[in-house]
């Protein structure tokens, strides 16, 4: 034992203190976070793959909307079903997405390339996130005002109309998070746009709720607005909370 | 074993998936700068002990050791002194050569990546290349530019996972010529089921069968008709 012990000594103070060669230096994580960020964005801006099929897919449902809604009277009553709509527009779309968001990481076996690095995989996620919130909010800001342009007839909004922004930023934010985190569990298996779907659609349900419910209060107004409005973002703030550090602790454990 | 800093040392290194065992208590030791091929049949967990060596499996058991780092305990340390090259080129088809490797470059903290990756781009001959896109290449430019890619850290230890797979004669070749070039003190941990080329570049073989280390010897203690029987008979054994 104690000749065990001496050798494992002798054996350690023989190793290296770190085995990187000099021509590294230990990499900063907001470096690493910084350069993974802009490889997304300049490989979608490249391709524009994502972009491009999320665009038209939003366009495609907001014109389906428009004919399910075409024999529906105009009126105060279609501001409280409008906020659901909107949301399911921006569900579906961001499933699309997401879906698309680790292909290009499965291809050629790049995602292992990113894990031998020395980079913590909390990183790894907070950067795919981010470009997935990125490119989620660059087809929301041409596809909610489309949907306006096409709905504005059925009903004019209230003055809190504006408002919709918040909600639309707080479930984008989880949309993005929550999606990440399945996509990458998702993204090896067969049948994974639909596997997706399952599993995103009953976890991000919570923050959908509180989602929808803050818009229709946003755009319907008065009491509904009072009422609603707060409370429904407080609970999806919550949500991004919990949902967030959850997704960044457990990713290691997903990649692995 | 001895006391001597090893490259590699794995110690009762298990992997199960359930209750099936891809890698059964294998030990071995490695030098610094040798070459050691790994054979054995399909099944036989060589890819997995691999994996476990590069940091992207962990072990169920055991204790794996990269240049005096535990593997297990401190994985980011010791990805620090590794280097991957397999079929798969890990590789963004719709990056340029050059921003694959700066992605990789700043990811490992090299100092000055952009001298580093042109560098790299004149070893593996494709410097001219260097702002097409990776989509455009042939399955041999991409893997030169694998090897670059593994190499961009200055790796201790690089690992080869069926590295000639899909890839034409002459292509294999311009393989080979890169990793005797940039073989210098590092050390070689290379999969095959080419016994030939195996034993040509290796000083060290290990043959696996069901998880287990059947052999692992210095290629110069071997009697290579005695191996090359023991080798026919451990692939005959088939899946493991």
């Amino acid at each position: 034992m104690a000749e065990r012990e001496k050798q494992e000594r002798a054996r350690r103070s023989d190793a290296p203190a770190s085995p990187r060669s000099e021509l590294c230096a230990r990499p900063s994580a907001l470096e690493q976070y910084r350069v993974l960020l802009m490889k997304d964005l300049r490989q979608e801006l490249r391709t524009k793959e994502m972009l491009v099929s999320m665009g038209i897919y939003a366009l495609l449902v907001i014109v389906v909307f428009g004919v399910a809604l075409s024999f529906a009277r105009p009126g105060a009553d279609f501001l409280e079903v409008s906020g659901g709509l909107l949301w399911a527009l921006v569900v579906f779309t961001s499933l699309l997405g997401l879906n698309r968001s680790f292909s290009h990481e499965t291809e050629n076996g790049c995602l292992e390339g990113l894990l031998l690095a020395p980079l913590d995989r909390g990183v790894v996620f907070l950067a795919k996130a981010t470009s997935n919130l990125a490119f989620l909010a660059i087809v929301e800001v041409i596809a909610v005002p489309l949907y306006w342009v096409f709905f504005s007839s059925f009903a004019a909004p209230a003055a809190s109309a504006p408002l919709i922004v918040v909600p639309l930023l707080l479930g984008s934010v989880g949309i993005a998070g929550i999606g990440t985190l399945l996509s990458t569990i998702t993204a090896s298996t067969r049948g994974k746009d639909v596997m997706l779907a399952l599993l995103f659609v009953p976890v991000v349900f919570p923050l959908l709720y509180a989602c929808v419910s803050a818009t229709t209060a946003a755009l319907a107004g008065g009491v509904l607005m009072e009422e609603a409005f707060a409370t429904s973002l407080a609970l999806a703030a919550g949500y991004d909370v919990v949902m967030l550090l959850a997704s960044w602790v457990l990713y290691d454990f997903v990649v692995s | 074993m001895s006391a001597a800093p090893a490259a590699i040392r794995c110690e009762g290194v298990t992997k199960a998936f359930g209750t099936r065992k891809a890698v059964d208590d294998l030990s071995l030791e490695l030098p610094r700068g040798a070459f050691l091929s790994v054979f054995g049949p399909n099944g036989a967990g060589k890819t997995t002990l691999l994996r476990m060596i590069a940091t992207l499996t962990r072990p169920s058991a055991g204790r794996i050791e990269v240049e005096g780092v535990d593997a297990k305990e401190e994985p980011d340390r010791a990805r620090e002194a590794i280097g991957l090259i397999s079929h798969n080129p890990m590789l963004y088809p719709d990056l340029t050569a050059e921003e694959n490797l700066l992605l990789y470059a700043r990811l490992y903290g090299v100092r000055d990546p952009g001298a580093r990756v042109i560098e790299l781009l004149d070893a593996v001959g494709l410097k001219h290349r260097r702002l097409d896109r990776v989509r455009t290449f042939s399955r041999g430019m991409t893997q030169r530019v694998s090897i670059a890619r593994a190499l961009v850290n200055d790796p201790a230890v690089v690992l080869l996972d069926e590295p000639y797979s899909g890839l034409d004669p002459h292509a294999i070749e311009v393989f080979d010529d890169l990793i005797a070039s940039v073989r210098q003190d590092r050390t070689f941990v290379m999969v095959s089921h080419d016994l030939e080329k195996g034993l040509r570049l290796a000083d060290h073989v290990l043959v696996m069968a069901r998880g287990r280390a059947v052999a692992f010897d210095p290629k110069d203690e071997l009697d290579e008709d005695e191996f090359r029987a023991l080798y026919r008979s451990t692939v005959g054994m088939g899946v493991a």
